[in-house]
């Protein structure tokens, strides 16, 4: 048995949705009173199993509001399950959203520090990487200028390029390779395939399934908070592109059959 | 809390960010800082020495310093609850101890506080207050203080992610507990009747510690430190432990 980087057991996560949205304490407290607070359950994620070992590359796909980045939440600490349970050992470099942790008053090279504070690096560890990180960006002089002045590709760039800077036990990328450019994508493709080679465990969302074939082993089909399937990627993406065609067409027909 | 020392580089960003928005914002910044208690003190002394007759001699230094001890608290408390709903989007994408955000508004209070002890020296110097040893006690008693606020943004500060409009009832209760307070008049013209009130005030204490080696240039006694030291120990553990417990449920809220 190899090493486990990451257990999940019987997960599952709700989202509770009051039917009314009730944001203040005043409206709560007459609501508790009149008995009536009622909320909508909105399961996620519904009794996920999961084991991930030590230097595997997982791929997740699925359709938008399967829980693909609910997932990734739970893997990264954020959210915590409302049941079930989770180990996950080793230190995490997670990229959940682009941009997330910046601050867009502040220049990049001040958001490169910001972010790797977050991410829970010291400031001595941070300045021995500031050079590789900008040079890895490939921003250049675009470092000194403020956030807000910046392409959603250049604040992937650099958010990846923070990320990445520390060879993590957990690498996880939520739909980032998506917005460079393709010598972007290049690049990042490279060092994920040296994280792997260092034995660093990957967890890619993606779109696209060509991402995940080249650079996943593994991959999930996530619906409905449902894990669907688990198994080499050829075969997950071959049943999963067969329901859900990239073919609009397809797609149609696909969606014709299901019943409302 | 093992978590949270690893995260030391990132509480001192946050305190510097804090600082440098609230500093160079307005030109005046940092002088408002120390302008504030000042006009706020010469309010009082006005009101006081012509509206009501304490038996207080240098009623200046006892009001400043007790002006000084208020704002840092309610400022504190207040900015630790916007704290987490200003870095709301943050804490549901990045995986940080959301303790950091608390602390460091409690951390930047203490600066501001330490800048703010200037214009009380001034004070203490033009109307020939004496200046004794006693107060090179104040850092303990500003770290007293600082731990005691902490405590109570802990408790606080989940509160205003789960409603929007306890921040407004906070700033009610906190005016209520002002009066409650000796800030600015001396205990002793409570009413027989009502001192319990202002005995049993957590807050009282930790006031006095900070106020006694400024008015009245002495450390306080050993068993006023003793009583000190367990109600911010209280407020510390209770802070801590309620802090821990709604944490999880944050992200959930946003």
């Amino acid at each position: 048995m190899p090493e486990l980087s990451i257990q999940l057991q019987g997960v599952s996560l709700c989202y509770r949705l009051a039917k009314q949205r009730i944001p203040s304490f005043k409206e709560y407290a007459i609501h508790f009173l009149r008995g009536s607070l009622s909320y909508e359950q909105l399961w996620a994620l519904r009794d996920i199993d999961l084991k991930v070992a030590k230097g595997e590359t997982l791929g997740i796909v699925g359709r938008n509001g399967a829980g693909k980045s609910t997932l990734l939440k739970v893997i990264s600490r954020v959210l915590k399950p409302t049941q079930g349970s989770t180990a996950i050992r080793g230190n995490l470099a997670p990229i959940l959203e682009l941009g997330s942790g910046f601050d867009y008053e502040l220049t990049g090279l001040e958001n490169v520090y910001l972010n790797a504070l977050l991410l829970g690096h010291s400031r001595r560890d941070i300045e021995t990487r500031v050079e590789d990180i900008i040079d890895f960006s490939g921003l250049g002089d675009f470092i000194r200028a403020p956030l807000r002045n910046y392409s959603s590709g250049m604040q992937a760039r650099l958010g990846f390029a923070v990320a990445t800077a520390w060879v993590p036990d957990i690498l996880i990328l939520d739909e980032v390779l998506a917005v460079g450019d393709a010598t972007f994508t290049a690049k990042c493709e490279e060092r994920l395939r040296r994280f792997h080679d260092a034995g660093s465990t990957v967890i890619l969302v993606s779109h696209s399934p060509k991402a995940v074939l080249d650079n996943c082993s593994r991959c999930l089909w996530l619906d409905d908070g449902r894990l669907r399937a688990d198994g080499e990627s050829a075969k997950v993406l071959d049943l999963y592109l067969r329901q859900h065609g990239t073919d609009p067409g397809e797609h149609e027909a696909g969606k014709l059959r299901t019943p409302p | 809390m093992i978590e949270i020392y690893r995260y030391r580089d990132l509480v001192l960003a946050l305190v510097a960010r804090e600082l440098k928005v609230r500093y160079r914002r307005s030109a005046i910044g940092f002088t408002w800082t120390m302008l504030q208690p000042l006009l706020m003190m010469l309010v009082l002394q006005v009101v006081f020495s012509s509206l009501f007759r304490f038996q207080l001699a240098n009623y200046p230094v006892y009001a400043m310093a007790g002006i000084l001890f208020w704002n840092f608290f309610s400022q504190s408390i207040v900015s630790s609850m916007n704290s987490l709903r200003g870095n709301a989007q943050l804490l549901k994408k990045v995986p940080v101890p959301k303790a950091v955000f608390p602390i460091s508004t409690v951390a930047s209070g203490v600066i501001n506080l330490i800048f703010a002890l200037v214009p009380l020296l001034l004070i203490l110097v033009i109307t020939g207050h004496p200046l004794t040893p006693a107060l090179l006690f104040l850092p303990v008693a500003i770290l007293l203080a600082a731990l005691f606020t902490l405590g109570a943004g802990l408790l606080l500060s989940p509160l205003s992610m789960f409603f929007n409009d306890i921040v407004e009832m906070i700033t009610v209760l906190l005016s209520v507990l002002m009066y409650l307070t000796p800030i600015f008049y001396p205990k002793e013209i409570v009413p027989e009747k009502m001192r319990w009130i202002v005995r049993f005030n957590p807050l009282r204490s930790i006031l006095e510690v900070f106020r006694d080696p400024i008015y009245y240039g002495k450390v306080p006694p050993w068993s006023h430190l003793t009583v000190s030291c367990l109600i911010v120990l209280v407020a510390l553990a209770v802070g801590a432990y309620a802090f821990r417990k709604s944490s999880d449920r944050i992200p959930f809220y946003i």
